[in-house]
């Protein structure tokens, strides 16, 4: 492939995509014209949900190619797991031509729905109550007050703690106006340096895309 | 000659001064990398957490273990895209490094947009450090998923199960940020980890050993490049950071005498 259709080209059409976008968030911009933009910015969006379904299934391709390549190695251990997956990933895909053939969607497909809300909710949940006891030890280690600074987010992690939940208002009811004073005072000032760099470093970075200097994102140099 | 008045050219929703601020910012970048084109050299502000990547990878190279790298799961056509890239350009530093020193590098990630960047970036890697024999793309660049909670668990079993020795976690997280660190730590990782989402930064601050914070990860993919143009348009950063300072302090002392600076920058 020619270095103008694999770097030039994507190149340019990032560049000229985000030279438009800005235009058009900046730019006052008659009625007509702005339908006849939403127009195209309608069918861009579709070009990139299509690009992304088909991009899904290299993905789910490059997930079965890898677990079909753990059962081949033998590794024991594994095999379970990668078993499970290529199977769940065959079934869904043996929904998806169900719902071609019959245009039953999906999303409504009883079988589907039960797999969804039996298998995939009460995992998802399982991994996200698992992030609980993940905070108590990250907590646990990053409160030790081995140093100034760490004693100083000691204290003022307990009293935000506190100030959170009904047992420091019993204790002393000051915890929950000491704990509002500390998220909007200290908090908010340390956080929107943060904020404002994040933006300025977004500007900079599309400043780099329109002039083509940033390639990084495209993979291989010529 | 007629010129039509300013709120048919701006729109009033966007706001002149912040199209004016772009402007400037734009302007200062693009004049620091035609400065640098020109042979002009600037000091540029280093970023621990960058230079501390060599170290994490020739440091699990020593160890016999591998090198974990994510960027995330989700779509890239949303407003984190600009994450994402931040995210592939580290990755490109990364994945050189895995070639120049021998590293089995396995990259995890969560966006089918993605993949065959992804695949490139570390096939380049290899490839131009002359070690093309260690690059395996089943093994290499592994989509997961881009749900959420399923995306975080398998990324966290391929942490512990293949004992990585360096785990790196640069783009946007959400909540699977604390689960992607803490298998890191369960397994000794060296870790680095970085985003700009606000919200998830104390997570990595506090748990890995070095952390990109907020813009750290724009000026990061600049510094993978190795372009000096490039990196000198971080230049252009840090006059927009001198701008908030000076717009900052200006609201502080004319807030006392009765002028509330933030109104007019709302224009």
């Amino acid at each position: 492939m020619s270095v103008v259709w694999r770097r030039t080209i994507p190149q340019l059409l990032v560049a000229i995509i985000l030279v438009v976008m800005t235009a058009l968030y900046f730019l006052y911009i008659d009625k007509t014209t702005k339908a006849t933009l939403n127009y195209w910015d309608g069918l861009l969006i579709n070009y990139s949900i299509v690009i992304a379904a088909m991009a899904a299934i290299v993905g789910g391709v490059d997930l079965a190619r890898y677990h079909v390549s753990l059962i081949m190695k033998r590794e024991r251990e594994q095999i379970p797991f990668s078993l499970i997956t290529i199977i769940l990933e065959v079934v869904c895909v043996i929904f998806a031509f169900y719902a071609l053939a019959t245009g039953v969607p999906i999303l409504t497909q009883p079988q589907f729905s039960w797999i969804y809300l039996n298998l995939q909710v009460p995992t998802s949940s399982a991994m996200y109550s698992i992030l609980v006891f993940y905070v108590a030890s990250a907590a646990y280690r990053t409160f030790r007050a081995r140093n100034p600074p760490a004693l100083l987010l000691l204290i003022v992690g307990v009293i935000v703690m506190l100030g959170n939940t009904s047992l420091g208002f019993a204790i002393w009811p000051g915890f929950t106006p000491l704990k509002d004073w500390i998220m909007t005072v200290p908090n908010a000032a340390g956080y929107r340096p943060i904020v404002i760099g994040v933006g300025l470093g977004t500007i900079i970075l599309g400043l780099r895309l329109i002039l083509r200097k940033e390639v990084t994102w495209m993979g291989r140099r010529d | 000659m007629n010129y039509l008045p300013v709120e048919q050219v701006i729109n009033p929703a966007a706001g002149t001064v912040s199209l004016a601020i772009l402007i400037f910012l734009s302007l200062s970048g693009y004049y620091y990398m035609k400065l640098a084109e020109k042979g002009r050299t600037f000091p540029v502000r280093k970023i621990r957490a960058f230079e501390a990547i060599e170290e994490a990878v020739a440091r699990s190279v020593e160890m016999g273990r591998p090198v974990h790298y994510t960027i995330g799961y989700g779509s890239i056509r949303t407003a984190h895209a600009p994450q994402y890239t931040a995210g592939l350009g580290v990755l490109t530093h990364v994945a050189r490094l895995a070639g120049k020193y021998g590293a089995r590098l396995i990259v995890t990630h969560g966006v089918p947009e993605a993949i065959a960047s992804i695949d490139e970036i570390v096939r380049d890697g290899y490839f131009s450090e002359g070690r093309p024999e260690l690059y395996n793309p089943v093994d290499n660049a592994r989509y997961l998923t881009d749900v959420q909670f399923a995306y975080a668990s398998s990324a966290q079993a391929v942490i512990i199960r293949e004992n990585a020795g360096a785990n790196i976690v640069i783009g946007p997280f959400w909540a699977e940020s604390l689960i992607l660190a803490e298998a890191g730590t369960m397994v000794g990782a060296f870790q680095i980890g970085g985003t700009a989402r606000d919200v998830q930064i104390p997570f990595f601050v506090l748990v890995c050993d070095y952390a990109f914070i907020g813009e750290e990860i724009f000026a990061a993919g600049a510094m993978a490049s190795g372009d000096i143009p490039t990196l000198a348009s971080i230049r252009g950063q840090d006059v927009g950071k001198l701008l908030s300072i000076i717009l900052i302090v200006l609201g502080l002392i004319l807030l006392p005498l009765g002028v509330k600076l933030a109104t007019y920058l709302m224009w």
